[in-house]
């Protein structure tokens, strides 16, 4: 198996951008893409491109996104592929990516994720986030996303003590990771209490228990490991990579209380990088609701099963903690433009390895090994990735 | 905004939705719920036997959808309730099914273990047809 490296990635900030549709937000991004490649690099060697999005489907662009947009940045005619596992569509990107270059196949490939969420009517938008479950049973009982997630925190809550307090702590810290990150929605701190007493969605969680909808491409660009010095001296090797599924639907699964997919998906990841948790200094996790990063804790190896909320009382995962979680705010705070989110997250650990975090405030010092943990919808997909600090 | 479940989709699935029909896998003996192709506990056997469900079972979590957090075509069940739980039940025979709770007076009298009953109610209105279905209440 061939190595991988990424050599550049580019990403719009997330949030609200009316003037701008799929092909100009992907363009932003592949464009920094391009210029953050250290000693330039020519365009014309892509060979494919893996292009994560959910709601092409939905009204924008029916099909055969991928060579829409590749013919938009003059790549008309490369292999260029939409790839679609609901949230998880960008870290499937990075992962089907990584794969080609890993199988010889290709040398120099495109992941790249963009999502245009913030068009759409709250209705459409509740309408199409909810069909990502098993439509017919889930959403037949009249629950959409946060509602399913909701479940699982309410069991969670009564096998392992966690509070409401608990989850409010983790939207708490994303919002405060986010304040200093440029390329973040929402960057503003919120109190506990605020984040306790906002509008009720699905108990136990409110408004600041959920992730926002969000407009946003993330690109990265991959390479053969073999050639990754040609372009840069500080390459990050994705060194391990994993994905896994699981039923669709939470009532069929044994647990709701860890993710199946994660663990399968992390284990895999583990294995091929030839470390283990202890060895990531930091992660880039699947917030889409605050319960989500708490199981996410213990399902990437970060603790034992059921003490997650334990690392957030003792401020284990905020930056200048031993293990900082979601510095770039998260889905929570940094948005969830949903096809891009899985790539925006290597975008992040792409620019932290490299001690490029912008804003010294937030820059994570002497950090070796990174995660980044996709998930698509309830826990049906996941995608986990571990990368190295090229030196 | 066209149907979420067409009606073709809906009535496909009528004995899992009106009667609680799941089915018994003949090898292993386990009941799945919603129908699989391969049975999901010993993945293995494809023959079934249909095996209508008992409807008793308990609470395996809940949520309370708020108004601002009911899907579309809840909208209006959710405007004339203000809110409304929805539960996973776990099934005396083993299935954990998805449903909405009702006659719950007050939603702080939900808890996990509580004992439930299947009922048989209105689910919503779409493509100007109403949608029966399956809910549970306290038993």
């Amino acid at each position: 198996m061939e190595g991988v490296a990424i050599i550049g990635a580019g990403q719009t900030r997330y949030g609200d951008f009316p003037e701008k549709g799929l092909k100009e937000l992907f363009a932003e991004a592949y464009f920094e893409m391009l210029a953050s490649v250290d000693r330039g690099f020519d365009p014309q060697l892509i060979q494919a491109a893996y292009i994560g999005c959910l709601s092409a489907g939905s009204g924008f662009q029916l099909g055969q996104l991928a060579p829409l947009l590749m013919g938009h940045v003059g790549l008309p005619h490369v292999y260029a592929v939409r790839v679609e596992n609901a949230c998880a569509s960008g870290g499937y990107a990075l992962y089907n990516a990584a794969c080609a270059i890993a199988s010889g196949k290709f040398n120099f490939v495109l992941a790249a994720g963009v999502e245009k969420m913030r068009d759409v009517s709250s209705t459409k938008g509740r309408y199409w986030l909810g069909i990502s479950g098993d439509t017919e049973y889930e959403r037949l009982a009249g629950l959409t996303f946060a509602g399913i997630y909701a479940l699982m925190a309410t069991r969670y809550m009564h096998e392992y003590g966690l509070k409401r307090e608990h989850l409010a702590m983790v939207a708490v810290k994303n919002h405060r990771h986010a304040v200093a990150n440029p390329k973040a929605q929402f960057r503003q701190e919120i109190t506990l209490e605020r984040a306790l007493s906002g509008p009720p969605v699905a108990y136990p969680f409110t408004v600041w228990d959920c992730s926002p909808t969000s407009d946003g491409a993330a690109v990265v660009l991959l390479c053969n490991a073999k050639l990754a010095k040609s372009f840069t001296d500080r390459p990050v090797y994705l060194a391990g990579f994993g994905a896994a599924s699981d039923y669709l639907a939470v009532h069929d699964r044994h647990t709701i209380t860890s993710l199946h997919a994660t663990r399968k998906a992390a284990a895999e990841a583990y294995k091929q990088a030839g470390i283990g948790p202890g060895d990531i200094d930091f992660a880039e996790v699947h917030d889409c609701f605050t319960i989500a990063e708490i199981m996410a804790y213990s399902d990437l190896g970060f603790c034992e099963e059921g003490q997650a909320h334990r690392l957030l009382e003792e401020g284990v995962t905020q930056l200048g903690g031993r293990r900082p979680v979601n510095v770039s705010g998260g889905l929570k705070a940094k948005g969830h433009p949903i096809g891009a989110t899985g790539c925006g997250m290597a975008y992040e650990i792409f620019r932290q390895l490299r001690g490029e975090a912008r804003e010294p405030s937030r820059q994570i010092p002497n950090a070796r090994f990174a995660l980044s943990h996709n998930v698509g919808g309830s826990g049906g997909t996941a995608a986990v990735f571990i990368y190295r600090r090229g030196d | 905004m066209g149907a979420h479940i067409s009606i073709p989709m809906y009535q496909r699935a009528i004995p899992q939705r009106y009667r609680l029909v799941g089915q018994k896998c003949v090898k292993c003996g386990k009941v799945n719920f919603p129908p699989k192709a391969v049975c999901k506990y010993c993945l293995s056997s494809a023959e079934f036997a249909p095996v209508k469900l008992s409807g008793r079972g308990t609470v395996y979590s809940y949520t309370v959808i708020a108004g601002g957090g009911a899907p579309p075509e809840f909208a209006e069940i959710a405007r004339c309730k203000g809110r409304y739980p929805v539960a996973l039940v776990q099934l005396e025979e083993g299935p954990v099914i998805i449903a909405q709770l009702v006659d719950v007076p007050e939603e702080e009298e939900i808890f996990i273990g509580m004992p439930v009953e299947a009922v048989f109610r209105k689910i919503y209105e779409e493509e100007g047809v109403i949608r029966y279905g399956i809910k549970f209440r306290p038993a």
